[in-house]
């Protein structure tokens, strides 16, 4: 991939595992992103986004000393210091606990993946660039517990399964585009679905794509 | 006592009766029998409860001055004699009964005077009973009290003078009267320095001593006047009669010890077990009815009782008595030295107190070991509880790591060779399948051993997880966000983890409902379901499980399913 210097995407890469850090490292710096630092806890992502002030700060959830959601902590952290930073946590949860708690601020440049992504390195390339410029990335997987939950009957049992379709590729962040792009509908198809589903649901029609992220996956997690 | 000297007090109690109805003169026709009666009425009283005293204080001089009474009541119907030798001793004696009577009074209720100035007042009593009597009939012809020549001579005439007698009899009125009141002072004064038991025995006497003492004032006044009929009657006749109450204050006490003993046995009974020892005192001397008992406990070198003070079991202070308490603990009782007269009620309440501390000593002895038992068990369940979470992280950090890593590697490899080797690409496409699904499993693994987001965000992230991945539709409808103790965590956790389980499998239900609420002291978690109900902790070990698990951390279990109508699921879990 040829990027030139002037757009090339400065990364921060916060995990303590030395072996899947390195590896991270090489690998993101193959497809072309810089990465400006590596940290092996929260306060030396801190120390190293400071000092960096890098566009995508790439997150492992559970880092030392506590093993438990530093990495998160560290994440909101940056995003109330320096807001214009995408972040992408990396999850060994399926639970939306986490995601939640990300997402109470600004969806915007957010992206919350289970840490096995790491394996397909072009989808995950893609997924710290669309972070980067400001879209949500939702993890397929925690989007797909959400949307296949059993649920009293309502509204979501009267979508179409194309609708539903749209509605879960919408909770994982993606544009009309994308979504017409995955599916082989016309954009023009899709927002149709969107306005019809938004009518069904009883949600208000959202201009931009992390608002709606936020409102899909608070409609589905209720 | 012995039979021997029963018997002998028996018989004598009798012959004097009986010499009185030998000696004594029915009355006439126009008499009034209450003279006749009256005396032998007094006096077989005295006597009978002279001979209970006897045998029930073997030990207190009261047996002796009822009985004293008893014969000096009779004593005077010797001047029924046609003998001049009786009718003098009887008109002698006719005041000793008064004094005998001042001296039980003041003896009551040991049977001992307390002080030197008391014995000289009972001196000074008998001193004056005999020694008018005397002194008056020495001058005293009995021709002045109207007797005629049918009366029995007076051996101790020596000068027959009126106005000498009369002088004496002023002066013994006025003599016994002060001895009276004096007398009647110092009961109230026993009475007022009483405390406990003792001052229990004198409330009664008071109220005999102020009547007999009123009654014998006014006797002395009036016996100085020739009354006419009527007067004679009330004033000689019946109020003598009022000499009666002092029997009565012996069958008073009498009832009051069997009443402590009634009370004793029955507030053992009704104390609770493992009472506090202040609570045991209070009992005690409740039934007992002295309220100055005392229950000490060994303290270092000394005694120190349920209020704090410290007792000295080898000195105890002037009044008070120590009994120690049998039984493994170093106890002892301190009473109203008044109680030594009943040792069968102090036998009686150190066994009352002896069995109650040993019973709260054993009650506190179980609650102890069962405390140790609870703690011990709780300690297990954390240690199972903390493991969980150690292979969980270790679980995490070490194999799940590796893999992930694994998977990155395998990534890396499959891009190398994209598009140069596909039957690698492939192949390593497909290890990078069978990590990834290890790495599933694993997670689910992980998940199942310990949830690390209930570590990580408490109960409401962890039930929310639960929830969404219920099979069933579940609503949450109420789970605190702040955050319990670990165990109180874990146990909520998987009272709810274990009853969606159970809806799942069995209920075949449509809809569940979760709430866990925050009330005072507890967390109350609740999770019910519409399905098919019947489930029962003692067939699914799951529940039964879940109760030990739930005990484990003190709280209960409850299930509630009847068959058909949904299970309810509840968990009182206690929480500061």
């Amino acid at each position: 991939m040829s990027v030139t210097a002037a757009h090339r995407l400065r990364l921060v890469i916060a995990e303590d595992a030395v072996l899947l850090r390195e590896g991270l490292r090489r690998v993101l710096t193959d497809a072309g992103l810089e990465v400006a630092g590596v940290a092996g806890d929260a306060a030396q992502l801190l120390q190293l986004v400071a000092a960096q002030r890098p566009g995508v700060v790439l997150a492992d959830i559970r880092m030392p000393p506590t093993q438990t959601t530093e990495g998160l902590e560290a994440a909101v952290e940056i995003r109330r210091r320096w807001p214009g930073t995408a972040v992408i946590v990396l999850s060994q949860h399926v639970e939306t606990e986490h995601l939640f708690e990300l997402l109470a601020g600004d969806a915007r440049g957010i992206g919350y993946v289970l840490k096995e992504r790491v394996a397909d390195i072009a989808q995950f390339t893609g997924a710290i660039r669309r972070v980067a410029a400001g879209e949500s990335v939702i993890d397929p997987q925690v989007v797909a517990r959400l949307v296949t939950r059993p649920r009293q009957d309502g509204p979501l049992q009267t979508l179409t399964e194309r609708e539903l379709a749209v509605l879960a590729l919408m909770a994982e962040g993606r544009s009309n585009q994308a979504i017409a792009a995955q599916l082989f509908m016309s954009p023009k198809t899709v927002e149709t679905h969107v306005g019809n589903m938004f009518a069904k649901l009883g949600l208000l029609p959202a201009a931009e794509d992390h608002r709606r992220v936020l409102a899909v996956l608070t409609y589905l997690r209720g | 006592m012995s039979r021997r000297a029963l018997a002998w007090l028996i018989a004598g109690a009798v012959a004097a009766t009986a010499c009185y109805f030998l000696v004594a003169r029915p009355p006439g026709p126009n008499a009034y029998l209450i003279f006749y009666l009256g005396t032998p009425a007094v006096a077989v009283a005295f006597l009978a409860a002279g001979l209970a005293a006897w045998l029930r204080w073997p030990g207190s001089r009261l047996g002796l001055l009822f009985s004293l009474v008893g014969y000096f009541t009779l004593l005077p119907a010797l001047d029924y004699l046609d003998n001049p030798a009786g009718f003098t001793i009887g008109n002698a004696a006719v005041s000793l009964a008064g004094a005998a009577l001042a001296h039980l009074g003041l003896a009551w209720p040991t049977g001992r005077l307390r002080s030197r100035f008391e014995r000289g007042v009972v001196v000074a009593e008998y001193a004056s009973a005999a020694g008018f009597s005397l002194l008056g009939m020495l001058v005293w012809d009995p021709a002045f009290s109207g007797c005629d020549a049918s009366c029995p001579a007076n051996l101790l005439l020596v000068y027959g003078s009126r106005p000498a007698w009369d002088a004496v009899n002023v002066l013994n009125a006025v003599v016994s009267a002060v001895l009276t009141v004096i007398v009647v002072v110092l009961i109230v004064r026993h009475w007022r320095s009483a405390r406990g038991w003792s001052r229990q025995a004198m409330v009664p006497l008071v109220w005999v001593a102020v009547v007999i003492g009123a009654e014998s004032a006014i006797t002395n006044v009036t016996g100085l006047y020739r009354l006419p009929p009527l007067a004679n009657l009330i004033f000689n006749g019946w109020a003598p009669l009022v000499s009666l109450l002092g029997p009565v204050l012996f069958v008073i006490s009498t009832v009051r010890a069997r009443t402590a003993r009634g009370a004793l046995g029955t507030a053992i009974v009704d104390l609770e077990p493992g009472a506090p020892p202040g609570r045991l005192r209070d009992t005690l001397a409740r039934a007992l009815g002295d309220s100055t008992l005392q229950l000490a406990f060994r303290d270092g070198n000394g005694f120190t009782d349920t209020s704090g003070l410290a007792v000295d079991p080898a000195q105890p202070d002037p009044g008070r008595a120590v009994v120690p308490l049998t039984g493994p603990q170093e106890a002892v009782l301190v009473y109203d030295a008044g109680l030594e007269l009943e040792p069968q009620l102090i036998r009686l309440t150190v066994a009352a107190a002896s069995m109650a501390l040993e019973h709260s000593r054993l009650q506190a002895e179980v609650q102890a070991q069962l405390e140790l038992v609870r703690a011990s068990r709780a300690r297990i369940v954390e240690a199972g509880d903390a493991e969980r979470r150690r292979l969980e992280r270790d679980l995490h950090d070490g194999a799940q790591q590796r893999l992930v890593t694994l998977t990155l590697a395998l990534g890396m490899a499959r891009s190398r060779v994209a598009g140069v080797d596909p039957e690698l690409e492939a192949l390593i496409e497909a290890a990078g399948k069978e990590a990834k699904e290890a790495l599933t499993e694993l997670r689910e693994l992980a998940r199942g051993i310990h949830p690390a987001v209930l570590t990580e965000t408490g109960l409401a992230g962890a039930i929310q997880a639960l929830v969404e991945r219920s099979p069933a539709v579940v609503t949450i409808t109420e789970v605190p966000r702040e955050r319990f103790p670990a165990v109180i965590e874990a146990t909520a956790y998987f009272v709810v983890s274990e009853a969606l389980a159970n809806v799942a499998k069995h209920a075949r239900a449509g809809t569940a409902q979760v709430s866990i609420r925050r009330l005072p002291g507890r967390l109350a978690v609740r999770v019910s379901d519409d399905g098919a109900g019947g489930a029962r902790p003692e067939r699914g070990s799951g529940l039964a499980g879940l109760a030990d698990r739930v005990a484990s951390a003190g709280g209960v279990l409850r299930v509630d399913s009847p068959p058909g109508a949904g299970t309810r699921l509840e968990a009182d879990i206690p929480c500061p």
